[in-house]
C-alpha cells in the first residue's frame, strides 16, 4: 500500500467511526443552532484526530502535509454528510489568507487555532449589492479616522456571517484612481459596534447567506492585510487559495446511480422508464460527461502526487457538473410525475432530487457564475480577448453609475 | 483509474504529429472527395514507415507489442491532420480479431502483413443501421458466405475482412476475388464499399454468443481508436476557431471579444477536454472488466465533441467557413463519417445504459 493509500484508509476509518455521533442520522431534525453546535464538536474531533488544516503549517496547528492528502481526506469525508458546512468558507479562504497576510503573528496563531477547532468562524466580505463578478467595482468605503479607519457600506451574499466572529473585507480607500487601484484589504471584528448582519432567505428555504451593513465601523490600522491601495492583489490571492479542493462530478447533487435506480422503479407508458430511449440517452450522456470529469480529476491528483501542477482543465468541473446536475434533477422530477411534488426543506441536495433542483441555481452563480467561468476559460486558457470594458482605466468616481 | 502519459508515450505524440503535419495537407485531401476508390497514399506510407501499423500487434508476428494508449495517441494526431485513409483503425480491428480469436496458423498467415501495412484489413459487422445485428446480413452455409455486407469502411482496398455472419458466427474472409461496389459517399477517402459474397470460403473465429461478444469487443477497441481521432479533430477545430476569432475583426474589435463567440469556443474546450479524458481512461482500461463501459463513454463524448466543433468552427468563420477552398468541410465530413463508423451514438448509448442498469455483465 502506498503512503497515500494508507492515508486514505486511515481517513476512511476515522470518518466511518464518526458516523454515529455526527452522521446524517445524528443530524436529522436538529435546528440550525443545534446543528452548528454539533458541527463545532465535529470540527474539534477532526482537529484532535489530526485531520484539520491538513496542508497547513505545523506551527499554526496544521498537519504540514500536501494538497493531495487534503483532497484525499475531503473525498472520504464528503461521503458521510457531516456538519462541516459552517467551516467550509472560514477554513477555505479567510483563515488561510490571514495566515499568509496577517500582520500580527501572535494574533494570527491564536485565531488559526481557534478556527481549526471550530471555536471561531470567519467570513469573507467581498460581494456587494452593486456587483459580485465585478469585484473591483465595490463601493463600501474606508476613510482614515485618526490613526485608523472608518468603514461605511454594505456587503451581501456573505456565507455564515450570522455565526462569524471575524471577517476579511475589501473596501475602497481611494475613489479617485482606477477601480482596481483604490482598494485595501482588512480583517474586521464581526461583533464590533456598527456591524449589522441580516440573513437572506434563499429559494430553497435556508438562510446561510447574509447582508452585512457597516455604519461608521472603526478599525485600527493593524487590521490592514495589504498595502493601502493594494487590496485587489490580496483579494485575488484569496480566490486562488482554494484551487485544490475535492471536486464532485455530480456537482454536489445526487449520484447518477440514484437516477438509474429511479428509472428502474418508475414506469413510463407502461414500461420501466429505464427502457425509454429518452431516459436512456440522458443517462448515457450524463455518464459520459461525469466520467470525463472523474478522469480529469484523477489525472489532476496523479499530477500532484508526481509533484506537477495539474492542467487548467480542472476548471471545467464546476461549470459542467452543476449545470448538468440542474437538468438531471429536473428530469428526475419529471420521471416521478405527480409524485415529484413532495418537498422536504431539510433534505440534502446530495440525495434528494427536489432539493438538488431548487438549490442548483446557487451552485451556478456562487463562486464564479457559468458566464464568468466561460470568460475565464476563454481568456486565460485559450487566449481570447477580454470583453469591452468601458470602465477600464477611468477613475472610480468618474465611472457612470 | 486514469493515467498520465509517460515520456515514451509523449514522444510518440510529438513525433507522429511532426510526421503527419509534414506529409498531409488539405490541398491533397480535397480532390479525394470527388474521386472514388482513392485514398491519400502519403498518409498510409507514413503510417507504414513509422511503424504505426505494427504498434499494437504482438511481437511474435511483427508487431511492436504496444497497446491502445499508444495507438490512441497516433489516432489523435491523425484526427488533427485528417487521416487520409481508414486503415489505421480497420486493419487494427481485423488484426485484433485474428490475434484474439484466430488459430496460430491464421495469425502466422495474416498478422505479419497487417503489421507491416502491406495487408489491409476491414471489419464487416453491420446490417443497415445496426452495427451489431442480431440477424447479420450475410448468410453462412457450412463455411461458405453469401450476401452483401454493406458500407464497409476500407472495404474497397482491404485484403482480408472479419465478418459477422448468420449463426451468428465471426468469420475470416480472404477478399481476393470478392466483388466490391464503391459507395459514393460524402467522405470518399474512407474507401467505403459493399462487399458481395457468393459462396465465398471462410474460416471461423467464433460462433454463437461468443461471436457476438467478440464482435462487440472488436468494435469497442476500434471505437476507442476512433474516439481519439475524433478528439484530435475536435481539438484542432477549436484551435482554428480560436485563431480566427483573435484575428478577424468586426465593429472595431476581434470577434473573439464578443461573448457569443468566446463562450462558444470555451464550450468547445470543455467538450474536447472531457472527450480527451474519457479517451485516456478508456485506453488504459483495455483488458479490464469495465472496458466496454469506458469505451462507450469515450465514444459518446468524442462524437459530440467533433460534431459540435465542426458545426461551431464553420459558424464562427461565417461565409468563408463554407467555401470549398478553406476545407473546414473536410472536418464536417470526417466528423460525420467517424460518427457512423464503429456504431452511432444511439448504439453506444444503449451499450452503456445496459451496463449501468445491470442488464449486461
Amino acid at each position: 500500500m502506498s503512503d497515500l493509500e494508507a492515508w486514505r484508509a486511515k481517513a476512511a476509518a476515522w470518518c466511518e467511526s464518526m458516523v454515529p455521533a455526527f452522521g446524517k442520522a445524528a443530524r436529522k431534525g436538529l435546528s440550525v443552532e443545534d446543528d452548528l453546535a454539533l458541527g463545532r464538536r465535529y470540527q474539534k474531533a477532526k482537529f484532535d484526530a489530526g485531520f484539520a488544516g491538513i496542508n497547513w503549517p505545523v506551527d499554526l496547528g496544521g498537519q504540514g502535509l500536501g494538497h493531495i492528502e487534503k483532497i484525499t481526506f475531503e473525498a472520504e469525508e464528503m461521503k458521510h454528510g457531516f456538519p462541516n458546512v459552517y467551516f467550509g468558507i472560514s477554513l477555505g479562504m479567510p483563515v488561510p489568507v490571514l495566515m499568509q497576510f496577517g500582520p500580527d503573528r501572535d494574533f494570527v496563531k491564536e485565531r488559526v487555532l481557534k478556527a481549526l477547532q471550530g471555536e471561531e468562524i470567519w467570513c469573507q466580505l467581498f460581494s456587494e449589492p452593486s456587483g459580485g463578478t465585478d469585484l473591483a467595482g465595490l463601493r463600501t468605503r474606508a476613510e482614515t479616522d485618526g490613526n485608523g479607519w472608518k468603514v461605511n457600506g454594505q456587503k451581501v451574499w456573505t456565507s455564515w456571517a450570522q455565526y462569524s466572529d471575524y471577517g476579511v473585507i475589501v473596501v475602497r480607500t481611494d475613489p479617485t484612481v482606477a477601480k482596481h487601484k483604490g482598494l485595501t484589504y482588512f480583517w474586521v471584528d464581526m461583533k464590533a459596534p456598527g456591524v449589522t448582519v441580516r440573513p437572506i432567505k434563499l429559494a430553497g428555504g435556508d438562510s446561510h447567506v447574509n447582508e452585512v451593513f457597516f455604519d461608521d465601523v472603526k478599525i485600527s490600522d493593524d487590521h490592514r492585510m495589504s498595502p493601502v491601495g493594494g487590496g485587489f492583489a490580496v483579494a485575488l490571492a484569496t480566490l486562488m487559495i482554494e484551487r485544490y479542493v475535492a471536486t464532485d462530478s455530480a456537482g454536489f447533487g445526487p449520484h447518477l446511480d440514484l437516477f438509474v435506480d429511479l428509472a428502474k422503479e418508475v414506469r413510463l407508458n407502461g414500461r420501466p422508464a429505464i427502457e425509454d430511449g429518452r431516459i436512456r440517452q440522458q443517462i448515457a450522456r450524463n455518464y459520459a460527461m461525469r466520467a470525463g470529469l472523474d478522469s480529469i480529476n484523477v489525472r489532476a491528483r496523479r499530477m500532484m502526487e508526481a509533484g506537477m501542477t495539474p492542467g487548467p482543465e480542472g476548471s471545467l468541473n464546476k461549470l459542467v457538473a452543476v449545470r448538468s446536475r440542474q437538468k438531471l434533477s429536473e428530469l428526475a422530477l419529471d420521471l416521478q410525475g405527480a409524485g415529484g411534488f413532495a418537498f422536504d426543506e431539510h433534505a440534502s441536495p446530495k440525495d434528494d432530487w427536489a432539493s438538488s433542483w431548487i438549490n442548483a441555481p446557487t451552485g451556478r452563480i456562487a463562486g464564479g457564475s457559468d458566464e464568468t467561468l466561460l470568460n475565464t476559460i476563454a481568456e486565460r486558457i485559450l487566449g481570447l480577448p477580454q470583453d469591452h470594458r468601458p470602465d477600464k482605466g477611468i477613475p472610480f468616481n468618474q465611472i457612470p453609475a | 483509474m486514469s493515467i498520465l502519459y509517460d515520456e515514451g508515450q509523449q514522444a510518440i505524440a510529438t513525433e507522429s504529429r511532426r510526421a503527419l503535419e509534414a506529409r498531409v495537407s488539405k490541398d491533397e485531401l480535397l480532390p479525394l472527395l470527388q474521386t472514388q476508390g482513392a485514398y491519400h497514399q502519403p498518409f498510409w506510407t507514413t503510417a507504414k514507415e513509422q511503424g504505426w501499423t505494427a504498434l499494437a500487434l504482438p511481437e511474435a508476428h511483427g508487431g511492436l507489442a504496444l497497446g491502445l494508449i499508444e495507438l490512441g495517441l497516433i489516432a489523435h494526431q491523425a484526427g488533427r491532420t485528417l487521416s487520409g485513409a481508414p486503415f489505421l483503425t480497420s486493419s487494427f480491428g481485423a488484426a485484433k480479431a485474428i490475434e484474439l480469436y484466430g488459430s496460430d496458423e491464421q495469425k502466422a498467415r495474416w498478422l505479419p502483413g497487417l503489421a507491416s501495412g502491406e495487408t489491409i484489413g476491414a471489419i464487416a459487422f453491420a446490417a443497415g443501421p445496426d452495427p451489431l445485428p442480431a440477424e447479420p446480413a450475410v448468410t453462412l452455409t457450412g463455411d461458405r458466405l453469401t450476401g452483401i455486407a454493406g458500407a464497409v469502411s476500407g472495404g474497397l482496398s482491404a485484403d482480408v475482412a472479419v465478418v459477422l455472419a448468420s449463426g451468428p458466427a465471426l468469420v475470416l474472409v480472404d477478399l481476393t476475388g470478392v466483388e466490391r461496389t464503391a459507395v459514393d459517399s460524402f467522405d470518399n477517402s474512407r474507401c467505403i464499399a459493399d462487399l458481395s459474397f457468393a459462396d465465398t470460403p471462410t474460416e471461423t473465429l467464433a460462433t454463437g454468443e461468443a461471436a457476438r461478444a467478440a464482435a462487440l469487443h472488436i468494435l469497442a477497441l476500434q471505437a476507442v481508436v476512433t474516439a481519439h481521432e475524433q478528439t484530435g479533430g475536435a481539438e484542432v477545430l477549436m484551435e482554428i476557431a480560436r485563431d480566427y476569432a483573435v484575428t478577424r475583426k468586426a465593429f472595431g474589435q476581434p470577434i473573439g471579444a464578443f461573448q457569443s463567440i468566446k463562450h462558444r469556443i470555451a464550450e468547445l474546450y470543455g467538450l474536447v477536454e472531457l472527450a480527451r479524458a474519457n479517451c485516456i481512461h478508456a485506453a488504459s482500461r483495455e483488458g479490464q472488466a469495465d472496458f466496454i463501459t469506458a469505451a462507450a463513454a469515450a465514444r459518446l463524448s468524442a462524437t459530440e465533441a467533433y460534431d459540435t466543433a465542426a458545426r461551431d468552427c464553420v459558424q464562427i468563420h461565417g461565409g468563408i467557413g463554407v467555401t470549398w477552398e478553406i476545407g473546414l468541410h473536410l472536418h464536417m465530413r470526417r466528423a460525420r463519417s467517424l460518427a457512423l463508423e464503429q456504431g452511432s451514438s444511439f448504439f453506444w448509448e444503449d451499450v452503456l445504459v445496459d451496463r449501468l442498469a445491470g442488464d449486461e455483465a
